[in-house]
């Protein structure tokens, strides 16, 4: 950046190419690129909707992931929370009785909430570290989960198909079918977790999540209820993995106490790759989302290109070191 | 009238007693000057008014109510706000956002941007009309962070505002841009309490000074009744031991060359800066504040990996791109900000001063006992106060501490010694300690310095050359006589 662009337009090339987030992007178009050429119908309709209800959950985790990390913290528990409101909802819901999938609903709503507050009260008003909080809460939610469902299964009304795909739900009218084969409730789903983020990053709780993940002492100084915001991004999380679980129950039609637990450490690990900075902070949490598309592209990938499955893993792991590498090293070097 | 009375307040942490004794009053309208040796009391008497630490006794009496304040903000809902001295700015926000962080207002649900964004314009254009407040605070420099700390506490409408220490980190100008707001703000009633290192500050722009020693207020001056005497001022802050200034300057001894610097390159910030060393010659570096004098201490101790330049010590090439290497060759780097790059603030004193010593060859287990004793002396030479060399560097005074970033380098076989504002926040008594230590020891050893200060006064009284910077480059090089307040300034603004 020399000095002729410096803050001339505020759409100058430069304002973004210099941002952490950038590489990310690249990285994701180049994936994209592969993906296209490795798989013939990447591009039709039916495989883009395929590939969006199988990338949701880890979206919708990593974007709550980024919300608690840039307020500084980072949550363990997040698969276990995912696994343990599928658990609630197939509990709650009666295969006969529609109704009891509005019960389900509002009551797995407010568990989420007093998942996000317990987490939240740990971190912020006990001052106990975040790994060390959501590494015992992972637990506890694994408990209830497996009280509740000690094995897969459990009930679920048949409407709750509509957040998995409304084609599925009898007599659904045929225009919300046609609309469903193209825009996925999935989609839907991560679209309303955006615009909750949207409306937060809008109000102070947005702007102090920011000041408290970047300097808790000097926010604090600034009057700042660094606690209470704190736990505001827990429950902020909390509701994007409960959005998550809809999706899970809608597909599956039944809970488990133990899916969701790989999902933990890949959603917090989409955020970074996203330029979420483990520092707190800095970042922003729609590139999560670029970050969750990334690390899903990697599996299709290697799936496509036919390694033999002995190195899946080890491919997956390179892969994931260079994305999280590379927005580093890109920030190094541009700044001279 | 008097808008704030302190009685009587103590206040100790853990084992050090950081308040004994002691009484302040503000009126309104008035400028308090605080003044004090480091570890007098001055910064916790601040921050116990204003609520981040409470006393142990005594009691406050704000516009005659007793009050107690929990936290930094219900102290300001009652119109206390302050400047801190480690400031309470959040680096990934933008100077807008952090001048009303905390106090946003709000249109309905959503954040009001444009009125906070007025508003900072607006009282910024007092203090720095050039600064773009859509900056992230992590891109400004020490003196522009200082004034989007005092624009934050000034945004609040104050009737009691608290300045710790707020010229450290300010050029001249700045420094008097402030001040005439500040007797502005004086004229609209707001009550004021300012502490600072440089009496010539506070005698300018205080109506009363109250002077603090070992926790205790020791005197209070009105300026007016009593007029201002400096000599006498002194004489309270260091207490009956008058020390004396070093009497004229040291002789000049130039050897031949020691560290020869051929157009060093760094990014924007340094341009073809070329300079030789000479053994046992203190070589100053002055100008404005953020001309590439920080970069330039940095890139010659090592911290930037990618800087271009020809760099030759006695004669022979050296690498300037990892901080190992400059220490090795007996370049040594002293920064000012110690808070940052200089000490291990939740460790002890003498984990503190032995550690550089731990990443050059020694036994495979560390001989503490043999350390400690070597601390103990540095602590006795430094005049660090600190009850024992266990105690954690973060319970000591922001000066103390500064001392034990210089501290940790003298054990060390030095060549070069960069000194980047060692005296930025210690007193006078400390300041003149630890330059005459550094004489002391450029004399005996033939080691040499390069010196980047501030505060002119102090290139003046100690360097032997000075060098001007002035946006990344070079632009005088001050002998002898030339080395005075009028020249130095003059070049630093390029006027001559």
């Amino acid at each position: 950046m020399n000095k002729t662009n410096q803050g001339s337009s505020k759409l100058a090339l430069s304002n973004y190419v210099f941002r952490p987030e950038f590489s990310s992007l690249l990285i994701l178009i180049v994936m994209f690129a592969i993906t296209a050429i490795l798989q013939e119908n990447f591009f039709t309709i039916k495989s883009i909707v395929r590939n969006i209800n199988a990338f949701a959950p880890l979206i919708l985790l990593s974007m709550g992931a980024a919300v608690v990390i840039i307020s500084g913290g980072i949550d363990l528990s997040a698969g276990a929370a995912l696994s343990l409101f599928t658990c609630v909802l197939t509990t709650v819901m009666k295969k006969s009785d529609p109704i009891t999938g509005i019960y389900a609903l509002l009551i797995t709503f407010a568990v989420a909430i007093l998942v996000g507050v317990v987490n939240g009260i740990g971190i912020g008003y006990l001052r106990i570290p975040p790994v060390i909080v959501t590494f015992a809460t992972s637990y506890i939610w694994l408990g209830i989960g497996l009280f509740l469902r000690p094995t897969p299964g459990g009930e679920s009304v048949a409407w709750f198909r509509i957040f998995y795909n409304p084609g599925m739900v009898e007599g659904i009218s045929p225009h919300i079918e046609q609309f469903g084969r193209v825009i996925p409730p999935a989609l839907i789903l991560i679209l309303i977790a955006c615009f909750i983020w949207f409306i937060v990053s809008k109000t102070k709780t947005g702007r102090y999540i920011y000041a408290v993940g970047s300097n808790n002492d000097s926010a604090y100084a600034s009057g700042i209820n660094t606690a209470k915001v704190q736990m505001q991004a827990c429950i902020i999380n909390s509701i994007f993995i409960f959005l998550a679980a809809l999706f899970f129950v809608g597909q599956n039609q039944s809970g488990d106490a133990r899916m969701g637990d790989p999902l933990t450490l890949r959603a917090i690990a989409s955020a970074i790759v996203g330029g979420v900075a483990l520092s707190g902070g800095k970042g922003s949490v729609y590139f999560a989302l670029v970050g969750a598309l990334i690390l899903n592209l990697v599996n299709k990938i290697i799936f496509f290109a036919n390694i033999s499955t002995a190195y899946q893993t080890l491919v997956s792991g390179l892969i994931v070191i260079i994305a999280i590498a590379a927005p580093v090293a890109y920030t190094l070097y541009s700044k001279e | 009238m008097v808008v704030l009375e302190a009685i009587g307040i103590k206040k100790h942490f853990g084992g050090v007693i950081a308040l004994s004794n002691a009484n302040l009053r503000c009126y309104q309208g008035r400028i308090t000057g605080l003044l004090g040796a480091n570890g007098s009391g001055k910064s916790t008497m601040s921050k116990i008014i204003c609520g981040i630490y409470q006393a142990d006794g005594g009691e406050i009496k704000y516009k005659g109510k007793v009050v107690k304040y929990r936290s930094p903000s219900e102290a300001r809902k009652d119109g206390i706000a302050m400047v801190f001295q480690n400031l309470s700015l959040v680096a990934d926000l933008t100077v807008w956002q952090n001048i009303v962080l905390g106090a946003e207002e709000s249109n309905g649900m959503f954040l009001d941007d444009d009125s906070a964004k007025e508003l900072s314009q607006k009282i910024l254009a007092q203090l720095l009309p050039d600064l773009d407040i859509n900056k992230k605070v992590s891109q400004l420099n020490p003196g522009e962070m200082q004034i989007v700390e005092i624009a934050k506490a000034v945004s609040r409408n104050p009737q009691l505002l608290i300045l710790d220490e707020p010229t450290a980190a300010l050029e001249q100008a700045q420094v008097r841009n402030l001040f005439s707001y500040m007797r502005t703000l004086a004229k609209e009633g707001v009550a004021m309490i300012f502490t600072s290192h440089r009496l010539w500050e506070v005698m300018e722009i205080c109506d009363d000074v109250t002077i603090f020693r070992n926790g205790e207020n020791v005197a209070s001056i009105d300026f007016e009744k009593e007029g201002k005497d400096p000599d006498k001022i002194i004489g309270y802050i260091t207490g009956d031991v008058q020390k004396k200034r070093v009497e004229g300057k040291r002789e000049r001894i130039v050897g031949e060359t020691v560290l020869s610097v051929k157009s060093l390159n760094y990014g924007r910030s340094l341009k073809n800066v070329s300079f030789d060393l000479k053994q046992g010659e203190i070589l100053g570096i002055g100008g404005l504040a953020g001309q590439g004098q920080i970069e330039l201490m940095h890139a010659l101790a090592g911290a930037f990996h990618n800087v271009r330049c020809d760099v030759e010590l006695r004669g022979k090439k050296i690498k300037l791109n990892r901080p190992l290497n400059a220490i090795k060759e007996g370049v040594v780097f002293v920064p000012g900000d110690k808070q940052l790059e200089g000490l291990f603030l939740k460790h002890s004193v003498l984990f503190n001063i032995i550690f550089p010593k731990t990443s050059l060859p020694h036994p495979l287990f560390i001989p503490y006992e043999e350390y400690r004793k070597e601390c103990e002396e540095i602590v006795d030479v430094l005049s660090i106060k600190a009850p024992t060399v266990d105690v954690p560097v973060e319970t000591l005074s922001g000066g103390n501490q500064q001392k034990v970033v210089v501290g940790k380098w003298l054990p060390f076989d030095i060549n070069v010694l960069l000194l980047a504002d060692p005296a930025k926040g210690i007193d006078i008594g400390a300041k003149r300690d630890l330059y005459q230590y550094i004489v002391e020891r450029v004399q005996k050893n033939n080691m040499s310095v390069i010196l980047y200060a501030s505060d002119s006064e102090e290139l003046i009284e100690y360097c032997d050359r000075v060098l001007i910077m002035y946006e990344g480059q070079i632009v005088a090089n001050l002998e002898g006589e030339d080395i005075n307040e009028d020249t130095i300034i003059a070049c630093s603004m390029r006027v001559r």
